[in-house]
C-alpha cells in the first residue's frame, strides 16, 4: 500500500532522515514509535505528501506519491496532525460533509456512515466546541472515513486521551480495518497502546533501528536504546521488582 | 543677597516684562491667526505692521509675502514666539481656546475676537480697531456693513424666495442656522431651507432639499456649474425645476469669513443682482 | 431544511433592505405616489438603496472571507490596510486634480486594489500567501497609509481635502445609478469567485495540514479568495468611502443563524451586510432629517452592543 524506499530528508539543510525504507501492507495497523525528534511526524508528513523528500522514493498504491494531483491523493490517503482545532464554529456532521470534497459529492460514504463508524451519530449537531477529548478525535476521524481515502495516517491520535478513550479509539481503528482493508499508520508514545497493533517500525533519529510484531519487538534492550534509559531508569519495565533502591531511598 | 538669587530675580524681571498690559501704544508687530483677521488688519491699513499669519490666510495679496506660523487650529508656539509679535490676534471661531491660554502663560499680549452673527461684527472690528490704533479706518468699516444691516428687508419675515446655500455638494453640506451665511441670507430677504438643520454645517438630506424647492441655489466657492461634483448634485435636483437661469448661483467665499469683504458678499447674493447677472451671462 | 433556512434568510434580508426605501425625512407610501415622491424614489432613494445594498453585501461577505482566511475572528475588510490606499489614492488624486482627472470612485478602486496587491506581495513566503504575515502587512500598511494621510492634510491647505476624507468616512446620500454597474460586476464577480472557492474557504479553517491532506492547495486556495474579498472592498470603497463594523458584526451574526458552512453562510453574509446597511441608511436619513447621520454611526450604535451581548453569551470563537 505504502512504500518508503531510501528516502532521505532534510531540515534546514542538515539530514535528518537518510535512507529510511519500509512496506505497509493494505489492512494493516501500523505504529511509530521512537523518542520524541525521531522523526515519526516528518515520516508522516513525507507519506501524506506534506513534505517532499530530497532523495528516494514514497510510493502510494504503486505510484510516487508526487504524481498524484491533490484530489486524486486526498482520495486514496486521510492524514490528521497531532493538533486538532476545538475552537471552530462548525457542528460535527459539517465537519464531517467535508471529508467528501475530494470525491465532488459522490463520496464513498454518507456523512451518517461515517458518523456512525466512529460512534458519533447522537452528536451529529454538536458544535465542536462541545465535544470531549476523544469524541474530538473521532469526529475528526469520522471525516477521514467521508474520505473513503485507503490508508490513513494519525499523528499522535491517543495523545491527550485516557485509557478509556484510547481503548475505544484503538478499537475503533482495529474494526475500521478489518471490515474495510484501510491501512492504518499511527505514530505513538503509549508503548501500552502500541501492543495492540498489527506491527511497529521504531525510529531513532531518523532512522530504522527495529521492526516488528510488538510482542516480539518491544524487548527491554530495544526500548532502553530507543529511549536512551539507563539501568536504573529501565525498572519502570519490570512491574514487579518494585523502585530500585536508590533511588527509592532518596525519595 | 546672594548673587545668584539676585540674577535670578533680574532674570524674573525681565521675563514678565512683557506681562505688562501694552495699552500704552498701538502694537508694531502683529501676528494674526485667522484668514479673517489678516483681510480685516490689511483692510485696516496695517499690513506692515502684520508679521506673522496662518498657513491658511489666503487673502489679501499683499500679505502672501509674510511668514506662516502654522495652522489655525495648531499653530506652532515657537515660530510665533520667534516673530516677537507686540499682539496676537484671533478669533473664537476657529482658533482653539487652549492656544489663546498658553499664550497668555508665556506673556503674549493677545486680542481675541468674539462676534459670530453679522450683526455683532462691526462692534468687533472697531473693538479691533481700537485695541490695534486704527479707530478711524476700523469705524468706515463698520459703518460700511452698517448701512446694509440697516436696510430694511425686501420681503416680510418668512416671505422671501427660499434659497440653499452650498458649501460642499458630494457629501452635500449646506451653510445651517447660526452662520453668517444664514445672517446674510436673512438679511438679503432669503428663507434658509435649512434653517431647521440644527447644525452651523449639517450633512444635509437631498430628498429634502429637493422637496422643500428653494428658489435659489448658492454655490460656495469652487463648486461652479462645471465641476463634475456640483454636476452631480444638480442633476439630481432637476425635479425641483432649478433649469431655470438665475436659480443657481456661483458665489465667492466673502461670506466664510467674518471679515471687510461682508458687504460685497451680501451684495454678491441680493436677489436683483444676482438674477441680473445669470441673465447677462447667457 | 438548513437550505430552506438559508433561502428563508435571503429571501427576509432583501425584503427588509426593499422596505427600507420607503423611509426616510418622509415616508413614501408604495400604493399612493404623486410625481414628487416618484421621483424621489427612481432618483435618489433607489440607487442609494442599491448602492447601500452592494455595499454592505460585499463587506459582510468579505468580512467573512477574511475571517476564514486569517483563521481570525476579528479580521475585517479594512485590516488589509485597503481604506487607507482608497483614501490616499482618493487624497493624491485631489491634489495633482489638474494633472489626473480621474473620478473619484476610480481613484479610490485603484487605491484599495493596489493596497491589495502590495499586502498580498507583503504576505507572500515560500509556501504561498500565510495569514500571519497578511495581517501584519496589512495593519503596518494601513498605519502607513494613515500617516501619510494626515501628513497631507496637514501640509494642504485645500478644504476640499478634507472634505474628501469625510466622503471616505461613507457617503450615500451620493449615490447615482451611474456608479452602479460597475459596482454590480466587480462585486457580483468576487461573490462568485469565492462561491466557487466555497469548499476552500471551508477546509482553510480547519489549519492548513488538514486542508492539505483534503486535497486543496492552502496557499492556491487562500489566494483566489484573497482576490475575491478584495475585489469586493475595493468595489465597496468605491461606490461610498468606508463603512466600518459591518464586515466585523454580519459574519459573526449568520454564523450564529445558518451555521459556519461557507456555503451557506457566504450568501448570507452577502444579503445579511446589504440589508444591514440598507436599513442603517434608512435610519440614518429619518432619525434627525433634514440632517443626515452617517450609515456607519448607526451601524455601529445597533451593531456594538448586540455583538458585546452575544460574545458575553456564548463566547464561540471562530
Amino acid at each position: 500500500m505504502l512504500d518508503f524506499t531510501d528516502v532521505a530528508f532534510d531540515f534546514s539543510d542538515k539530514p535528518f532522515i537518510a535512507g529510511l525504507s519500509f512496506a505497509v501492507a493494505r489492512g494493516e495497523v501500523l505504529g511509530l514509535i521512537g523518542p520524541n525528534g525521531a522523526g515519526k511526524s516528518t515520516v508522516l508528513k513525507l507519506a501524506a505528501g506534506l513534505l517532499k523528500p530530497r532523495a528516494g522514493s514514497i510510493r502510494l498504491a504503486g505510484r510516487p506519491i508526487a504524481s498524484y494531483s491533490g484530489r486524486e491523493r486526498a482520495r486514496r490517503v486521510a492524514y490528521l496532525p497531532q493538533q486538532l482545532d476545538a475552537r471552530l464554529p462548525f457542528r460535527v456532521a459539517e465537519l464531517v460533509e467535508m471529508g467528501g470534497y475530494p470525491h465532488r459529492g459522490r463520496a464513498p460514504r454518507e456523512t451518517s456512515e461515517a458518523l456512525r463508524l466512529a460512534g458519533l451519530e447522537t452528536k451529529a449537531d454538536a458544535p465542536l466546541g462541545r465535544l470531549s477529548g476523544g469524541e474530538l478525535r473521532r469526529a475528526y476521524l469520522a471525516m477521514t472515513l467521508r474520505q473513503g481515502a485507503d490508508c490513513l495516517l494519525l499523528d499522535e491520535p491517543l495523545a491527550g486521551l485516557d485509557l478509556k478513550y484510547q481503548a475505544e479509539l484503538l478499537h475503533l481503528l482495529r474494526g475500521i480495518a478489518a471490515r474495510t482493508g484501510t491501512t492504518v499508520v499511527m505514530s505513538l508514545h503509549d508503548m501500552g497502546a502500541a501492543l495492540w497493533l498489527d506491527r511497529l517500525l521504531a525510529l531513532k533519529e531518523g532512522e530504522l533501528i527495529g521492526a516488528g510484531k510488538p510482542r516480539e519487538l518491544l524487548s527491554e534492550e530495544l526500548i532502553r536504546k530507543l529511549f536512551d534509559l539507563d539501568e536504573e531508569a529501565a525498572w519502570i519495565f519490570r512491574p514487579g521488582a518494585g523502585l530500585p533502591e536508590t533511588k527509592a531511598a532518596t525519595f | 543677597m546672594p548673587r545668584p538669587l539676585l540674577r535670578l530675580l533680574v532674570f524674573a524681571l525681565l521675563l514678565s516684562g512683557p506681562c505688562r498690559p501694552a495699552w500704552a501704544g498701538a502694537p508694531e508687530r502683529i501676528v494674526s491667526l485667522a484668514p479673517a483677521m489678516t483681510e480685516i488688519l490689511f483692510a485696516l491699513g496695517l499690513g506692515e505692521k502684520v508679521v506673522g499669519i496662518t498657513s491658511v490666510c489666503d487673502r489679501p495679496e499683499e500679505a502672501q509675502g509674510k511668514t506662516r506660523v502654522g495652522g489655525m487650529s495648531n499653530p506652532s508656539l515657537e515660530a510665533i514666539l520667534a516673530l516677537k509679535p507686540e499682539l496676537v490676534v484671533m478669533t473664537t471661531d476657529g482658533n482653539p481656546k487652549h492656544i489663546a491660554d498658553q499664550l497668555g502663560r508665556l506673556g503674549m499680549a493677545i486680542h481675541v475676537f468674539t462676534p459670530r452673527r453679522l450683526s455683532e461684527i462691526p462692534g468687533g472690528i472697531r473693538e479691533l480697531g481700537v485695541r490695534v490704533g486704527a479707530e478711524e479706518a476700523a469705524d468706515i468699516l463698520a459703518r460700511e456693513l452698517e448701512t446694509l444691516l440697516e436696510t430694511p428687508p425686501r420681503f416680510a419675515a418668512g416671505e422671501g424666495p427660499k434659497a440653499l446655500f452650498v458649501i460642499w455638494p458630494e457629501p452635500l453640506i449646506v451653510a445651517g442656522p447660526g452662520t453668517l451665511i444664514d445672517d446674510a441670507l436673512t438679511l438679503a430677504g432669503y428663507v434658509n431651507i435649512a434653517a431647521d438643520a440644527g447644525t452651523a454645517y449639517p450633512r444635509f438630506s437631498v430628498e429634502e432639499a429637493l422637496r422643500r424647492r428653494p428658489d435659489v441655489i448658492f454655490l460656495g466657492l469652487g463648486h461652479d456649474r462645471d465641476n463634475p461634483r456640483t454636476q452631480r448634485l444638480l442633476q439630481r435636483l432637476v425635479p425641483a425645476g432649478l433649469d431655470h437661469p438665475g436659480r443657481i448661483v456661483a458665489v465667492g467665499d466673502a461670506l466664510y469669513r467674518a471679515g471687510p469683504r461682508l458687504p460685497a458678499g451680501i451684495i454678491e447674493i441680493s436677489p436683483g443682482q444676482s438674477l441680473e447677472k445669470e441673465r447677462a451671462a447667457r | 431544511m438548513k437550505r430552506t433556512r438559508m433561502l428563508f434568510a435571503c429571501a427576509a434580508a432583501l425584503l427588509l433592505a426593499l422596505a427600507s426605501v420607503f423611509f426616510g425625512p418622509r415616508l413614501l407610501n408604495p400604493l399612493a405616489m404623486d410625481a414628487e415622491a416618484r421621483q424621489i424614489l427612481l432618483l435618489l432613494r433607489l440607487p442609494r438603496a442599491a448602492v447601500a445594498f452592494l455595499m454592505g453585501g460585499a463587506l459582510g461577505a468579505s468580512g467573512f472571507i477574511l475571517q476564514g482566511v486569517f483563521r481570525n475572528p476579528l479580521a475585517d475588510p479594512y485590516i488589509l490596510g485597503l481604506s487607507g490606499g482608497a483614501s490616499l489614492a482618493a487624497a493624491l488624486g485631489i491634489l495633482l486634480a489638474g494633472s489626473l482627472p480621474l473620478p473619484l470612485p476610480f481613484l479610490a478602486f485603484a487605491g484599495a486594489l493596489g493596497a491589495c496587491a502590495l499586502v498580498a506581495a507583503l504576505g507572500r513566503g515560500p509556501e504561498g500567501l500565510r495569514p500571519d504575515r497578511l495581517l501584519l502587512g496589512g495593519i503596518g500598511l494601513g498605519f502607513f497609509f494613515s500617516a501619510v494621510l494626515l501628513l497631507l492634510m496637514t501640509l494642504a491647505s485645500d478644504g476640499g481635502l478634507k472634505r474628501t476624507i469625510l466622503w471616505m468616512s461613507g457617503d450615500l446620500s451620493s449615490a447615482n445609478w451611474e456608479l452602479i454597474p460597475g459596482g454590480l460586476v466587480l462585486i457580483l464577480g468576487g461573490l462568485a469567485l469565492a462561491l466557487a472557492r466555497g469548499q476552500g474557504l471551508n477546509v482553510l479553517s480547519l489549519g492548513d495540514d488538514i486542508a492539505h491532506g483534503l486535497g486543496f492547495n492552502p496557499g492556491r486556495e487562500r489566494f483566489f479568495l484573497f482576490v475575491a474579498a478584495s475585489l469586493m472592498t475595493a468595489a465597496a470603497v468605491s461606490l461610498g468611502g468606508t463603512v466600518g463594523f459591518v464586515g466585523l458584526l454580519v459574519p459573526h451574526a449568520v454564523r450564529h443563524l445558518v451555521g459556519a458552512d461557507s456555503r451557506r453562510a457566504l450568501p448570507v453574509s452577502f444579503f445579511g451586510g446589504g440589508a444591514l446597511l440598507c436599513l442603517a441608511d434608512s435610519l440614518g436619513r429619518s432619525l434627525a432629517a433634514p440632517l443626515e447621520i452617517p450609515a456607519g454611526v448607526i451601524v455601529a450604535l445597533i451593531g456594538a452592543p448586540w455583538f458585546i451581548l452575544v460574545l458575553r453569551k456564548k463566547g464561540y470563537g471562530l
